[in-house]
């Protein structure tokens, strides 16, 4: 099992993944527990499940994948595992470009900071210098649109102002893959066509795009490819209108 | 065409190295910077609260021994906090590693980067709150009219192990944290044990001689008579004094920060998003 994440370089962005599992452990109350304390055995495992299992993945350069599935059927570890945020219990996992993402429930933002201390915060993660960082917080204020409510605390932020920061730090550093969760659905219409536009311009330029939701007519403007995903396996992966149809068919309540 | 040389490749290799240096000591200022931001806030009420933090944690007490209660031996007030000023920057990182990854839960589940620097930024917040602790020890030598020796030229390297001291414990209170925090109570309660089963009340030289020697297996203890020694007696710290609890906290490193390395590339598995 292994993960390679670069930053790329010149070369084309590429997601390669083999056989790839990612494996949870839970004690009796379904409390998460290391696998670290399993194995010496401090801590007993009351039941394991697969995130993902024998995941294989090809996405090229100029290439937006779509994630559907139900809820708990793998599309948010799959992306944070691309993310290089969890590595994989078994198979391997190469990506070659540099990660921009909007993956957690937070948008990725503290909620104590403000928006500035947070975009200064996210700039330095996603690969940036301090002081680069630091120059790029009006960029970021600007493109975020959130104006004097960029220096007050995030806790008083809504869901989507929150996602508006978290794409916006993210873009800062010039991702060449994007990865987006279900919280870009957060964002409202108007900033939900800029993040649409922006990851056209990445994809124009040789870059990636994975996005994950239910919102299907959203994802279906963002890309002609999907995964469907169930119980960390790969259902069906095609073109996104006989994958959503497939999807659909298996599970007509949900949509 | 150019030839690539060896001379070529180990330049390449030491830049990319110092490259990856600079981004790591960029991370680990903003992540203590963020650090310092959530807990102290800001704006002009900041500092107000940073230099009355250390008073409301143990200022109060130190009045009452001065003022209030009759305590015996020599400048009781100011030996009492010898021991109370350190060991709150080792409870304080302890109490900060126990919450500093579920803390940072929206950052470590977005976005990969070294975690082991998240203990290490949280020592570096709760020193940086320390330093206006040190505050407390002017004041109690000025109370009882404790004139400087040169012994105090020691104080930057006993803070030094202080603070080595405090990291060290911050490693394995982050693991607990993440891995029973249930437990995190409890081991805030343990960490609190080790400062009664240290001098921290009464020096170590109005401990009966019995008692003496199993007190200075705690590492505590060192780092309590240290203080005494360049703030209270006026002389240089005993060898132990510096270098038990130096190579206690090296050795708990050296044990910790393995388990810590391979244990952080899970830690998006074990936080509650």
């Amino acid at each position: 099992m292994s993960a390679r994440i670069s930053s790329g370089g010149s070369r084309p962005a590429r997601i390669s993944a083999r056989g790839v599992g990612v494996e949870f452990l839970f004690d009796r109350q379904r409390r998460l527990v290391s696998p670290t304390l399993a194995r010496v055995g401090a801590r007993r495992i009351g039941s394991r499940s697969w995130g993902l299992r024998d995941l294989d993945l090809e996405i090229g350069a100029g290439e937006a994948v779509a994630l559907v599935g139900r809820s708990g059927g793998g599309k948010t570890t799959l992306l944070r595992t691309i993310a290089g945020v969890f590595t994989p219990d078994a198979g391997t996992i190469a990506v070659e470009g540099r990660i921009g993402s909007l993956l957690s429930v937070g948008a990725g933002v503290m909620s104590p900071l403000t928006g500035r201390e947070n975009a200064e915060l996210l700039g330095v993660l996603a690969g940036l210098s301090l002081r680069e960082s630091r120059r790029a917080a009006p960029n970021v204020q600007a493109a975020s649109g959130l104006g004097r409510s960029f220096d007050r605390p995030v806790s008083s932020y809504s869901q989507g102002m929150r996602a508006r920061l978290g794409f916006a730090s993210a873009d800062e550093a010039d991702p060449t893959i994007l990865l987006l969760d279900e919280v870009h659905e957060a964002l409202d219409h108007e900033y939900r066509a800029l993040v649409h536009e922006r990851a056209r311009e990445i994809l124009r330029a040789g870059g990636i795009v994975v996005a994950a939701g239910h919102d299907h007519p959203l994802l279906e403007q963002l890309s002609r490819r999907a995964l469907w995903l169930d119980a960390g396996r790969v259902v069906a992966d095609g073109p996104f209108a006989a994958v959503r149809a497939a999807y659909l068919e298996s599970s007509p309540e949900r949509d | 065409m150019r030839r690539v040389t060896e001379a070529m490749l180990e330049a390449d290799e030491t830049s990319r190295g110092r490259r990856h240096d600079a981004r790591r000591l960029d991370l680990l200022v903003a992540l203590s910077v963020s650090d310092l931001r959530a807990r102290y806030g800001r704006g002009a009420w900041k500092s107000l609260k940073w230099l009355l933090d250390p008073f409301f944690a143990t200022g109060v007490y130190l009045v009452l021994v001065t003022f209030v209660i009759n305590r015996p031996g020599t400048a009781p007030g100011l030996s009492i906090a010898c021991a109370t000023v350190p060991f709150q920057l080792v409870i304080a990182s302890v109490v900060n590693g126990l919450s500093s990854v579920q803390l940072r839960y929206s950052i470590v589940l977005n976005t990969r980067f070294d975690r082991t620097l998240i203990p290490l930024s949280g020592a570096i917040t709760e020193a940086i709150a320390f330093a206006s602790a040190l505050i407390l020890l002017a004041g109690m030598m000025a109370v009882y009219g404790v004139v400087p020796t040169p012994a105090i030229l020691w104080l930057p390297v006993v803070l030094a192990i202080t603070f080595l001291f405090s990291v060290s414990v911050s490693y394995p209170a982050s693991l607990m944290g993440l891995w029973y925090a249930d437990l995190r109570t409890f081991v805030i309660s343990a960490v609190r044990t080790l400062f009664f089963l240290a001098p921290g009340l009464v020096a170590l030289d109005q401990v009966p001689a019995g008692a003496q020697k199993w007190l200075k297996l705690n590492p505590l203890t060192g780092i309590f008579e240290s203080y005494r020694a360049v703030l209270l007696y006026g002389r240089s710290p005993a060898p132990w004094e510096l270098l038990y609890p130096t190579l206690f906290a090296l050795g708990l490193l050296a044990l910790v920060l393995p388990v810590y390395r391979r244990e952080q590339r899970l830690f998006a598995k074990l936080v509650d998003g």
